[in-house]
């Protein structure tokens, strides 16, 4: 019996060794993947995370980078705090060469301190706070759009699809701005303000107003004294709802709304606000899935890689902004001499794709700051309670109506 | 002027919003003297409960408004019972951070269950634009400015003319005295709780076809109910309805002519004052009874 005991042990050691050997043999990269895995960010936290699991299994099966396998390694950040800690576990504990995030722009400020003192190369795939590359740091990257493009997209949209749509100068469309008024509304606002004055949009309102308002009738009523043809709106979910519901009951009917992402790019929102009232409202995020592939080249086989893995349709945008700029930093390490921080950095400034050459439609060109400048985000519409792109040209699968609501 | 009626009109409906939500907190916070902080997720309770008997059973949200009443009150008692009657004689900070704690819980289990997105009853027949003339008003605001002022008379009539509603107010005015001359004071405070809570039952189906709900919809509203119960004096109904009222017409006028986001700084300001030049509320009963 002990010879048996021994034997299985001996044997068991063995089969370890050899095991340990083989993954010696096989060096892996470890990859951080620092994002909201739990708690209330979970759902597009977790969204983001497959577009980048996506884009690393695929690169494993094209042989990974410089010959090694990736390996993800993940960190749950909940908060800030915890997007430090974790961070500094991913740099310290599991020596990752790289680390990717972070869909929320807080988390995000928190976790790419520690890697920058870490010396770790940080992609940013989803934070849309402009700050976040305003700090001067010189191994932080980021691919998606900035509060700041938003902004700028939505006010050009008056100019060159709103007022050619309905045949008048843009400069007599008389715009609002409204906004909640946390962070998030009060950063895209103030850049719409500025980005207004520059192009001349003729603002008659600005609003701010609380998220939590049970009541925004009065700012419809504001906006419907000042006979305003355009309203640029920064909202989440529940004034969402609101503004439509009660613009619909005080019979407010601007010529055109238009939202920045948030509030306006949930289907649950177009439900509660039902298909025929959401009609004609025009929304700027991050690159949706019913895009013309032209311009974005691959978008159709991105969803069918998600629907095979996931098994369902994608929830948001996010995965395909964090599947693409995965995908642009992965040709970047493999380009790179080594994966020393300095040699990622010159490899990354060195990339360089046109507008409409990747998945969602971005080219990718890197400034100092690490910030990509060939990214702006599309126009969108809700028509038939489907949230399709209309502008620009070459992206829209259909025309854009103006008008709000069918009835 | 036109802007200006329908503005008041607009508060009016505001203002009979406020007061059917505050008038359960009256009864909780006016008479059992708990600060209910968990009051806004009673609503929040309700509002899930309308939603789930309107798209499972596809009951009319009124309709609904009756098991949801019953459902409401049992949970009342069942807090009171187990949460705030063990600490009863505690200190009165316990007692706020039990229910402090019991929202805390509340939110995050209809996170847990609900998720994060907000449902929202579908209720054409409520949602209809009536005429006024020319200015516009809401099926279901009518409808829940009538339940306010019927709810707010009923409960007074309650209070003042039943055996029952005579025990909740000796209770109130002095628990120890109450208890000598014969009230059984634990069980009139388990029946307030029930009733103040149902009042919010009642509440959440008549709010729901008109604002969707959310885990966090209770905190859109508590903050207000208790400055309206607080202006309204504690314990008077017609207090509450009166505050509720004031509060509804300041917040539709400030948003205009002021700035949608500095209405709160201008209520809390008038509330400030009436509490320095009027320290027991509108329709107080003067000094001493707090």
């Amino acid at each position: 019996m002990k010879l048996v005991m021994r034997a299985a042990c001996a044997a068991g050691i063995l089969a370890t060794g050899l095991a340990l050997s083989t993954g010696a043999v096989n060096a892996q990269t470890k990859i951080g993947a620092l994002y909201p895995f739990s708690g209330g960010l979970a759902l597009l936290g977790d969204e983001s995370f497959r577009g980048l699991e996506l884009a690393t299994e695929e690169r494993n099966a094209a042989g990974g980078v410089k010959g090694q396998p990736l390996q993800i390694v993940k960190g749950d950040a909940v908060d800030p705090n915890q997007a430090v800690g974790e961070a500094r576990r991913l740099t310290s504990v599991d020596k990752v060469t790289v680390v990717f995030g972070t869909y929320s722009s807080s988390l995000s400020l928190a976790a790419t301190q520690v890697t920058e003192l870490a010396g770790v190369p940080y992609f940013e795939l989803g934070a849309i706070s402009d700050p976040i590359t305003e700090r001067g740091f010189k191994n932080l990257f980021r691919t998606n759009p900035t509060a700041r493009d938003f902004a700028a997209s939505m006010v050009d949209a008056i100019g060159e699809a709103i007022a050619p749509a309905l045949g008048v100068d843009a400069k007599s469309l008389k715009v609002a701005i409204i906004h909640e008024d946390s962070l998030y509304g009060q950063t895209v606002a103030g850049y719409q303000t500025k980005r207004a004055q520059e192009k001349g949009v003729t603002v008659v309102e600005t609003l701010p107003y609380s998220a939590k308002s049970v009541d925004l009738t009065p700012v419809i009523l504001r906006l419907k004294s000042a006979n305003v043809d355009v309203v640029l709106q920064t909202s989440y979910q529940n004034d969402t709802v609101l503004f439509f519901r009660q613009a619909k009951e005080q019979g407010f009917k601007p010529k055109a709304v238009m939202g920045a992402g948030g509030g306006y790019s949930l289907r649950e929102t177009m439900e509660a606000v039902g298909a025929a009232n959401m009609e004609g409202a025009l929304n700027v995020d991050f690159t949706q899935y019913k895009t013309n592939v032209s311009a974005a080249p691959g978008i159709t086989e991105f969803v069918a890689k998600y629907k095979a893995k996931y098994g369902i349709e994608p929830r948001s945008g996010h995965s395909l902004a964090n599947y693409v700029g995965a995908k642009i930093f992965f040709d970047a390490m493999a380009a790179a001499k080594d994966f020393s921080a300095p040699a990622i950095r010159e490899s990354v400034l060195k990339v360089d794709l046109a507008v409409g050459a990747t998945a969602s439609g971005w080219g990718a060109k890197f400034n100092e700051a690490g910030q990509n400048t060939r990214v702006s985000p599309f126009v969108m519409q809700w028509q038939g309670g489907e949230l399709v792109t209309v502008f620009p040209a070459k992206a829209a699968v259909t025309k854009m109506k103006t008008g709000l609501g069918t009835n | 002027m036109d802007v200006l009626i329908q503005l008041m009109i607009n508060g009016i409906m505001l203002g009979s919003m406020y007061a059917i939500i505050s008038v359960g907190l009256t009864l909780i916070f006016g008479v059992i003297r708990v600060v209910n902080f968990a009051h806004g997720e009673l609503l929040m309770i309700g509002m899930y409960a309308v939603y789930l008997l309107c798209t499972k059973l596809g009951l009319h949200p009124y309709v609904a408004a009756f098991p949801v009443i019953v459902l409401l009150f049992l949970t009342g008692v069942l807090i009171q019972r187990f949460i705030i009657q063990p600490l009863l004689d505690a200190d009165e900070h316990i007692q706020i951070f039990a229910t402090v704690g019991l929202s805390t819980a509340l939110v995050n289990l209809a996170l847990m269950v609900f998720g994060a997105d907000l449902y929202s009853v579908t209720s054409p027949d409520i949602r209809v634009t009536v005429k006024l003339g020319t200015y516009n008003v809401l099926v279901g605001q009518l409808v829940m400015l009538g339940a306010a002022v019927t709810l707010v008379v009923g409960l007074h009539a309650f209070m003042q003319n039943t055996a029952l509603g005579r025990a909740i107010r000796a209770t109130a005015q002095n628990r120890n005295a109450a208890l000598l001359m014969g009230v059984r004071v634990n069980q009139i405070y388990i029946i307030t709780f029930g009733l103040g809570a149902a009042c919010v039952g009642l509440a959440s189906a008549l709010v729901s076809p008109l604002f969707p709900a959310t885990p966090t919809v209770g905190t859109y509203f508590v903050l207000t109910a208790f400055v309206v119960v607080v202006l309204g004096g504690m314990r008077s109904m017609y207090g509450a309805f009166w505050g509720a009222m004031i509060i509804g017409l300041v917040d539709s006028l400030s948003a205009y002519y002021i700035a949608p986001d500095l209405k709160e700084v201008v209520y809390f300001a008038i509330f400030i004052l009436i509490l320095i030049f009027k320290p027991t509320g509108l329709f107080g009963f003067g000094r001493g009874t707090e």
